[in-house]
């Protein structure tokens, strides 16, 4: 069964750029499992949103040409029209909500991106598996605890992407 | 003969010039955050695990020891130094700020730390006092980067940038926060 990785923000600022040692580790990792690593397009955005923040060491985000190499891609589009993409925004957007202590209202939908495009690439059968990468802790108990309500629960996984994580990573992460 | 236990009844005004001196100067909070963590330690043991030349590391133990941040806790050769926790709350027109050991020891990853130079740089001490809190809350899983943008007035891509750069120090001094 072939997974789809989907990969958020703070994959990118925790790999610390083109020349850091953990990017070249993540890039190699990736290709030599012959996958690749999926962003939804609010994450794109995110990426690139911020010029200033070149100014970081960790800011130094390969946007976009680093993404043109292949290992990298850029997600669909998000059908906000299929009930079931909206309704497990609205779910998200209620749970991210209650696990940080926010009023739901506070929450965008943007926020829960990495969610619905798990969903929509199960929903679709786009994707066998979905596995998130990310340091979204709550999006990712989201993910994790929504899609298990519908029936996903062997084809969703989340894994928290810490410094360790992206240390000791290889093409074995990825089969 | 040995010395009484460390008191923190200094007069405030007193410390608030060595706690102004541990928020500028990072050496000095490296070693200060050290003797908190590992302490009762040596001046030899901080001058081999921070690498700093000894002369200023006695410098240093005396400032702290001269604002009632750290005492000698046994006459012995060589002595020891344990550390008291710092809290020093300061408040102007409406706004309230508390040093904290936490505060301290994100200091003192300045230099070692590129991307917590550059935060205070842009957001001063201010601003990285309340990054912290936010990423108390990252490391207990109860805020994301695009909620503490929002929060914070920053980019999704900066708040993620901070939250990663201080998560270190949430996660070591969350039970004494």
């Amino acid at each position: 069964m072939t997974a789809t990785y989907l990969v958020d923000t703070g994959v990118f600022v925790r790999c610390g750029g083109p020349d850091n040692a953990k990017f070249q580790r993540l890039r190699r990792a990736i290709r030599q499992s012959g996958t690749e690593l999926v962003i939804p397009q609010r994450v794109y955005e995110e990426l690139g949103g911020d010029p200033t923040v070149e100014e970081y060491p960790s800011g130094d985000i390969p946007h976009p040409d680093g993404f043109e190499d292949g290992w990298i891609v850029v997600g669909d589009e998000l059908a906000y029209t299929d009930p079931r993409v909206s309704t497990i925004m609205d779910d998200a957007r209620r749970f991210i909500a209650n696990e940080t202590e926010r009023d739901e209202d506070t929450i965008e939908k943007a926020d829960t991106a990495l969610v619905a495009l798990a969903a929509q690439l199960l929903e679709t059968g786009e994707a066998d598996r979905v596995v998130l990468l990310t340091t979204d802790k709550p999006a990712g108990r989201a993910a994790e605890h929504l899609l298990s309500e519908r029936g996903f629960d062997d084809r969703i996984e989340y894994r928290y992407v810490s410094e360790e994580y992206l240390e000791t990573i290889t093409a074995s992460e990825f089969r | 003969m040995a010395k009484s236990p460390i008191s923190s009844d200094q007069a405030p005004l007193e410390q608030l010039r060595t706690v102004a001196d541990l928020l500028e100067t990072p050496a000095l909070a490296r070693l200060y955050a050290y003797v908190l963590r590992d302490g009762p330690v040596t001046v030899a043991d901080a001058v081999e695990t921070l690498d700093i030349p000894q002369g200023t590391a006695y410098d240093y133990v005396r400032k702290l020891e001269a604002a009632g941040l750290v005492a000698e806790i046994s006459d012995g050769r060589p002595s020891e130094y344990d550390a008291e926790p710092v809290s020093l709350t300061l408040s102007t027109d409406g706004e309230t700020q508390t040093v904290t050991p936490a505060l301290v020891a994100a200091v003192a990853r300045r230099e070692e730390d590129g991307d917590i130079d550059v935060y205070i740089d842009r957001h001063g001490l201010d601003g990285l006092a309340l990054a912290l809190d936010y990423a108390f809350e990252y490391v207990d899983g109860t805020v994301n980067h695009r909620i503490a943008a929002r929060e914070l007035d920053l980019s999704p891509l900066e708040a993620e940038v901070i939250l990663q750069a201080l998560e270190p120090v949430a996660a070591e001094y969350a039970t004494t926060k």
